[in-house]
């Protein structure tokens, strides 16, 4: 039985080429647009942390000074977190929203196209403060006063910074604002809010996030330009303080909008790659909504050397995170147990996902204990950690997602052996880029000092990291020659070459302008192609006495 | 399976709660109120779920939907709109001259963004008294 609509559309005439490309309304114009955009901020600050690692790759080393230093990891953060790994997520939600829900496209198009060059603009004014005289924004991708007011930093390329996360913030949240609308008011008939794919609901609460956190970063940023401009607003220790809370406030939630879609894809690259429904749907689904609550009732765990907030509190919120982690973890391993598993390499993204932010999540168990985070503050033990929670756990979730879905998106199949070459690099990379910094951090090596004196152990392990690193941008390269390689001869991979379990699998590859051409199926669970299939085997069952 | 706000009426009540712990552990008035403005952002979202829901969450067949909607492919205005914001930022740190070359951009396009709409009213209104009818 299929569902028939009767939505009249009006169509006007497209513009063919770029122009047509840049102000296009259609949401998957829009997703890829933000989403390319991202990957080349991602490149770019990649060659900022590239940079970095060489100029500490031994110590006392002078690739580039001191201040271009503070630049590097100032803009390589800002650069990661407000233009490549959060608008990623989004980007990835204004694509596979709608067509996951069955709508025919996303409910505010103007204002999303809108929220795109905002975001962009905020991105490419951040990065023009390097032209300025003075560099780019120099004081860390969280800007601490009175660090960053006027006298301590003053120059053109820090307020460049201000407004362009001012910007960036206001173009995601004009984006995400219309996600929320689009799961509210375009679901198919039949898609009920838990009939919805694991990675509709993952967006939906990184969606709701970016609402309830990034206009506090919107007013942190103004109240910051203002200070600079002899506001006065954060002097004195409460203002530290209170700057400090308000950015946190958005601090720590946007982890969370960085990963929880990067679960999601993960998510279904495991149940699509086991041929198995998503275990234990429901457990998860509260599972996210509890990560969410509890996710913005931590923020001050990055001030408990501060002296500003009261430790106990925030240690216990911080620690209560891995409950609703553990579930995830559960349904992960319970969706594979007994499935026909098919180690493609989006499953084996996925499941790289799951191991390296395991052990981002077992260092957070130490550093939510104040007692702990007294000792590893401000040292390489906290880099290591963030790393492996925000790369490990939306890069490789973010890789799930494009080996998962590049053939819907583009209609051509990427090519496996140089994606698993691509994993395995990347493996490499990451592990031997960021566990040594656990044991440096563990032996009192700070964070953001541009040089190091002579110290036993540390050069090694700051050359293996930076060798790393490198092994990093190898397996970019692999990837960026794969999609061109896959683009360019084409091995088409047909509407649904995965045998998919949810709605985007139900229509051409790629997506027609409106989304859906043919008649939806019906929608009895969160996973109505699987449920196809099976009504289709008990019938065949059935035609041959299967259960006679 | 219905009710599916509730997982946010969920997520809202521990927030709450979150907050009321911190009201009473800590008592500092800006973490209250950076939580009280979470937990109605979150809120907020189940109301809207749930009363955008109810077509959705009805069983039987579904209805089909008649009335037409215009989706425009194209749309300038909104783009001209976004780069007027940003020009009057930029404007504000780097060049002045940029504040009134974006607020006159700005202008321009919020009358070409109803142009727009009012062409697609127009075309919604056509297609109900000719083609619908």
């Amino acid at each position: 039985m299929s569902v028939a609509t009767e939505t009249v559309t009006v169509r006007r005439s497209g513009i063919p080429g770029w122009l047509g490309a840049a102000i296009s309304t259609d949401h998957k114009r829009i997703g890829l647009n933000v989403g390319i955009a991202s990957l080349a901020f991602f490149l770019l600050g990649g060659v900022f942390a590239l940079l970095m690692r060489a100029q500490i790759a031994q110590p006392n080393e002078h690739v580039v000074s001191d201040s271009t230093y503070n630049q590097l990891f100032s803009m390589h953060g800002s650069t990661m977190i407000y233009l490549f790994v959060t608008p990623m997520a989004v980007a990835m939600a204004v694509y596979l929203v709608p067509l996951q829900i069955g709508a025919f496209g996303i409910a505010g198009p103007r204002i999303a196209l809108s929220g795109l060059w905002v975001w962009l603009s905020g991105g490419l004014i951040m990065q023009s403060g390097w032209l300025t005289a003075d560099g780019a924004g120099r004081d860390g991708w969280f800007a601490y006063a009175p660090l960053s007011n006027g006298t301590n930093t003053p120059g053109v390329g820090q307020d460049l910074w201000v407004v362009g996360v001012i910007l960036a913030a206001a173009g995601l949240l004009l984006i995400a604002g219309c996600v929320i609308a689009t799961i509210a008011r375009r679901r198919a008939p039949g898609m009920s809010l838990l009939r919805m794919p694991v990675f509709t609901w993952t967006a939906l609460a990184s969606m709701l996030m970016v609402l309830g956190a990034f206009p506090v970063l919107i007013v942190a940023m103004t109240l910051l330009y203002i200070d600079r401009h002899g506001g006065h607003i954060f002097s004195g220790f409460n203002g530290a303080i209170d700057y400090q809370d308000l950015f946190w406030f958005f601090g720590h939630p946007v982890v969370y909008v960085m990963f929880f879609p990067y679960l999601g894809a993960a998510a279904e690259a495991i149940a699509v790659g086991s041929h198995k429904r998503w275990f234990g749907y429901v457990a998860f689904v509260a599972s996210i909504m509890t990560f969410a609550a509890l996710s913005m009732s931590v923020w001050a765990h990055h001030m408990f050397t501060t002296g500003g907030v009261t430790n106990q509190y925030f240690a216990f919120s911080s620690t209560l995170l891995a409950v609703p982690a553990g579930i995830e973890y559960f349904d992960a391993i319970a969706t594979m147990i007994g499935g026909a598993i098919v180690l493609r390499a989006s499953m084996l993204f996925a499941l790289a996902f799951f191991i390296q932010f395991l052990v981002g999540g077992l260092s957070g168990i130490f550093v939510a204990s104040p007692v702990l985070d007294y000792h590893a503050n401000d040292s390489y033990m906290i880099v290591g950690h963030f790393h492996y929670t925000l790369f490990a756990g939306s890069v490789f979730g973010f890789f799930a997602g494009v080996y998962h879905w590049f053939p819907k998106i583009t209609g051509a199949q990427l090519r496996e052996s140089l994606g698993k070459l691509h994993l395995v690099l990347l493996m490499i990379g990451t592990n031997l880029t960021f566990f040594p910094m656990f044991i440096l951090g563990e032996e009192g090596m700070p964070r953001r000092i541009s040089r190091y004196p002579t110290h036993p152990g540390w050069g090694a392990l700051n050359l293996l990291e930076s060798i790393g690193a490198g092994i990093i941008a190898l397996a970019i390269v692999v990837f960026l020659v794969n999609v061109a390689v896959s683009l360019r001869r084409r091995e088409i991979a047909g509407d649904d070459p995965w045998l998919g379990h949810t709605l985007e699998w139900a229509t051409s590859s790629p997506p027609p302008p409106h989304n859906f051409e043919r008649p939806l199926p019906p929608i009895r669970s969160y996973a109505p192609l699987l449920d196809l299939r099976h009504a289709a085997a008990d019938r065949a069952c059935r035609r041959d006495g299967a259960f006679a | 399976m219905r009710g599916g706000a509730i997982p946010l009426l969920a997520w809202g009540t521990l927030l709450a709660a979150m907050l009321a712990i911190n009201w009473i552990w800590t008592g500092d008035a800006l973490q209250v109120g950076e939580f009280g403005f979470a937990v109605l952002v979150i809120y907020g979202g189940a109301l809207l779920l749930w009363l955008a829901s109810r077509d959705s969450i009805t069983r039987g067949p579904p209805r089909p939907r008649g009335e037409p909607e215009t989706l425009p492919q194209v749309s300038l205005a909104p783009v001209l709109i976004a780069l007027s914001v940003a020009a009057i930022l930029f404007g504000l740190v780097w060049a002045n001259f940029l504040v009134y070359v974006g607020a006159g951009t700005l202008a321009l396009s919020l009358g070409r963004l109803g142009i727009e709409l009012r062409a697609e009213r127009d075309t919604r209104r056509r297609i109900e008294r000719d083609v619908l009818r």
